[in-house]
């Protein structure tokens, strides 16, 4: 099947290589800007910059990657969404700085889909529940039933309140009357609350594969589950929530954006471009190494896909009284 | 220690690959030239060669990104000693004396004493790296929310005074960065805090930018005022860039102290290699047998601090190899560099990736030895920035400056704060109040503000959680051993003179 779905994308990419020919010759005629809403380092940023080498490469052009961090991402969105729709700018979008930034702050350039183009989704990053390799919790059902006997007690560190891995937990605590899982923020990053597992001030912490991994590997943590719906293969020792019977995921999402109003031809090459780059091996091997599950969607399954994480992250901001 | 002789070796054999030597000088020549342009420092430096690193073996890029780090820290002394404008943060310190002594005539001196105290900084830090990191990465694990509640807002009490002068003369400029380092995305929770609804603000006051303002821009207003009145330092010539045998024997202990300093400092998260040359400034003060002559030009104060932030710089590689924790944004693009290459920086790293590991150990030492030989002859050409017309160095100095601003975060903002804080540092400092206390309050307020309400959140509001912990205890009372010292040495004069004349009656 997905030799087939190579094939057919191959097919397609050089049909209208040939109907397109001449835009390919004038767009794109110089470097394109690649904005990363994050700070250089970080979790985030290498994703931006594996997918703009492998772009860089298609469209035979530089792809420069420009880190804008700041308000949570939402500036370097921001910016990408109000640049000039000439092809020439675009950038990382997460369902974080897309979908649930705008229900929080309302001075944002971008509200919805409506706002911007997307032009691919990249991956998907799945929460990893995890413990200390001391913990006396040996499966994810033993730390559940931990939490269902003391509400309000277990604590579990995350990187900052209201981040991504905070409203995992809470989405959880917001659709389960018998789970009050405590959430304390350690705002230094995936490291701090990391280091908090493994000094023993909180009793797990939900994260990130790419943070993780090597300390599953050295011993030094256990990955007990993942809010998933299927095995992470990245972590295959790790109970999907979904065998619980769970049914909250909500995992990071990556796209990448561009401003709306781009003239049809250019808007055309780049999703076919951005297609290419996600199934380039590079890219996939990329995404493999550092815990990524690959989910290229198309620009409208990714916008369905946005719109229902506003709902959900609508829900949660509800129960968390934000 | 035989694992720490075979590491040596074997990073040995890594490090003088001519690949790897070539990162190394280029590394030191790039940071050097980073360190010397105001405003211009590290973090943006090494963000502009990520791109490049991706495309050589992994080990040259982290060589040469290690090498621009620490390298920065050897130049960034160099026009705060010379024109009383620290390049960057770690070196406010060190301007302090050393542009007293450059008033003295002694400025040739005092950028060859620093230079090598970076050397020696830096290379007891890799010694100390090479032969204790498995069992040092464990500290950072060991220190909690509430134990750094105690070294940071601890640190702020002690160091609000490290400039001397009157209570008030430096109390004042520290309220007022406490108060800037509360505009902007507050860390804890994410919600802004006196932002007005507008984008730049944001991001809240850089440090590069109110450093460089408060420092640099100021100091120009200065030199302007000075210009009119005709004072400038005296030309240095070749004979004075050689330090006096005097300055030489009082520069070993501030180089061992710094050093220890620096190091320890270098293994905790925060803005390490800035803190540590306060904290070794400190230090110098309470300790030196001349420590009433710092602030007058005293070689303790330019050697003590900047031995202690090469330490810093090297010693944070630690917590970065051994443990994939990234305690500074130069360890974060690190970082960002071995993960595009698909290795995993963490525990397994001395295993997966040895060559990484011992390589960029071991090539610090071979940087540092090169960065010494650069810089000891390059002192001579530095002190002709002497003899450049205050006009064009102005100009040339605003220009740069602004470029540093703006490089932070690619905002416009930025460089209005460095306008901002030049007038701001120009009429306080015309007032006599002391600016260092400005810059380390709003480096640590967002800091001690995180730690206090991480450590409320894990014990749910139990306020004991603060003085739980033995080391929280031991720092409290150092804290308080410092802050009460000095004044009650003084009551006890006050009372034994006292006591003497009533005696004498």
């Amino acid at each position: 099947m997905k030799i087939l779905n190579t094939i057919l994308a191959a097919g397609a990419v050089s049909l209208t290589t040939l109907a397109t020919g001449a835009v390919a010759q004038s767009y794109p005629d110089r470097d394109l800007t690649f904005v990363v809403p994050y700070n250089p380092g970080g979790s985030t940023d290498p994703i931006g910059r594996a997918f703009s080498a492998e772009l860089s490469k298609i469209l035979d052009r530089n792809v420069v990657v420009e880190n804008r961090p700041g308000g949570s991402a939402t500036i370097g969105t921001g910016d990408v969404v109000k640049s000039d729709p000439d092809g020439y700018m675009i950038g990382l979008g997460s369902n974080s700085s897309l979908a649930y930034q705008p229900l929080d702050k309302d001075n944002l350039a971008y509200a919805s889909p409506d706002d911007y183009e997307i032009l691919v989704k990249l991956v998907d990053l799945p929460a990893v529940l995890y413990v200390s390799a001391d913990a006396p919790w040996q499966t994810l059902e033993e730390f559940m039933n931990e939490v269902k006997a003391k509400p309000g007690e277990v604590r579990v560190s995350v990187s900052g309140l209201r981040t991504a891995p905070d409203l995992v937990v809470q989405y959880i605590n917001a659709n389960n009357e018998d789970i009050d899982i405590r959430t304390v923020p350690f705002s230094g990053g995936g490291g701090e609350a990391l280091t908090a597992v493994l000094s023993g001030r909180v009793e797990a912490s939900v994260g990130y594969g790419p943070s993780i991994r090597s300390y599953v590997d050295a011993g030094k943590i256990r990955a007990l589950g993942v809010f998933n719906d299927k095995v992470y293969e990245a972590f295959p020792e790790a109970t999907p929530v979904s065998e619980l019977g769970y049914k909250q995921y909500l995992p990071a999402s990556y796209y990448v954006i561009a401003p709306n109003g781009m003239p049809d031809d250019v808007k055309r090459k780049l999703i076919e471009a951005s297609a290419q780059a996600v199934q380039a091996g590079d890219f996939v091997k990329f995404a493999e190494t550092n815990s990524y599950q690959l989910d290229p969607k198309t620009p409208e399954e990714a916008e369905q896909e946005l719109r229902e994480y506003s709902e959900i992250f609508a829900q949660i901001l509800a129960f968390i009284g934000g | 220690m035989s694992e720490a002789l075979q590491g040596l070796i074997y990073g040995l054999g890594v490090a003088t690959v001519p690949a790897n030597l070539l990162a190394a000088l280029m590394g030191a020549l790039l940071g050097t030239a980073i360190g010397v342009l105001p405003g211009l420092g590290p973090v943006a430096g090494v963000a502009l060669i990520l791109p490049l690193t991706f495309t050589f073996d992994p080990t040259v890029g982290l060589i040469m990104m290690a090498g621009i780090y620490y390298g920065s820290l050897y130049g960034g002394s160099t026009t705060g000693i010379l024109i009383n404008i620290p390049g960057e943060a770690p070196s406010i310190v060190t301007a302090i004396d050393g542009h007293q002594m450059t008033l003295k005539g002694r400025g040739g001196a005092a950028l060859t004493l620093t230079a090598v105290a970076s050397f020696v900084g830096g290379t007891i830090a890799v010694i100390g790296v090479l032969l204790f990191s498995p069992v040092l990465s464990e500290i950072a694990i060991v220190f909690g929310p509430s134990e750094f509640f105690a070294l940071t807002a601890g640190g702020l009490l002690v160091l609000s005074r490290i400039t001397g002068g009157s209570f008030a003369s430096g109390f004042l400029p520290m309220v007022l960065g406490l108060a800037m380092s509360t505009v902007g995305v507050e860390a804890v929770s994410g919600y802004d805090r006196f932002t007005f609804g507008t984008q730049d603000l944001l991001h809240g006051f850089s440090l590069v930018p109110v450093v460089v303002g408060a420092f640099g821009v100021a100091e120009i207003l200065m030199m302007v005022d000075r210009y009119a009145n005709r004072i400038r330092p005296p030309a240095v010539g070749w004979r004075d860039l050689v330090p006096t045998r005097e300055e030489v024997n009082r520069s070993w202990l501030p180089w061992g102290r710094g050093t220890i300093i620096g190091f320890l400092f270098g293994l905790l998260p925060g803005p390490s290699a800035t803190m540590s040359s306060f904290a070794a400034y400190r230090l110098e003060k309470a300790v030196s047998k001349n420590r009433d002559k710092l602030g007058t030009g005293a070689v303790e104060g330019i050697c003590g601090p900047e031995a202690a932030n090469n330490a810093a710089a090297t010693s944070s590689l630690v917590p970065l190899l051994a443990l994939g924790l990234p305690f500074s944004t130069v360890g974060a693009l690190m970082i960002a560099a071995m993960m595009v290459q698909g290795i995993q920086p963490g525990p397994l790293l001395l295993i997966q990736h040895p060559d990484i590991f011992w390589g960029v150990i071991v090539s610090c030492y071979i940087g540092n030895i090169m960065l010494l030989v650069l810089n000891i002859p390059m002192v001579g050409i530095w002190v002709k920035m002497l003899t450049i017309p205050t006009h064009i160095l102005i100009s040339l100095i605003i220009v740069i400056a602004s470029i540093g601003a703006f490089s932070v975060h690619n905002a416009i903002f930025d460089v209005w704060v460095l306008c901002g804080m030049g007038l701001v540092g120009y009429f306080l400092r015309k007032m006599g109040f002391h600016l260092a206390p400005l810059v380390v309050a709003l480096m640590l307020g967002p800091i001690i503000e995180k730690h206090f309400r991480e450590a409320l959140y894990l014990s749910n509001g139990d306020l004991t959680i603060f003085v739980e912990s033995a080391i929280s205890v031991i720092l409290w009372i150092v804290v308080l051993v410092l802050m009460l010292t000095v004044p009650l040495a003084k009551v006890w004069q006050r009372m034994s003179a006292r006591r003497g004349t009533l005696e004498a009656d």
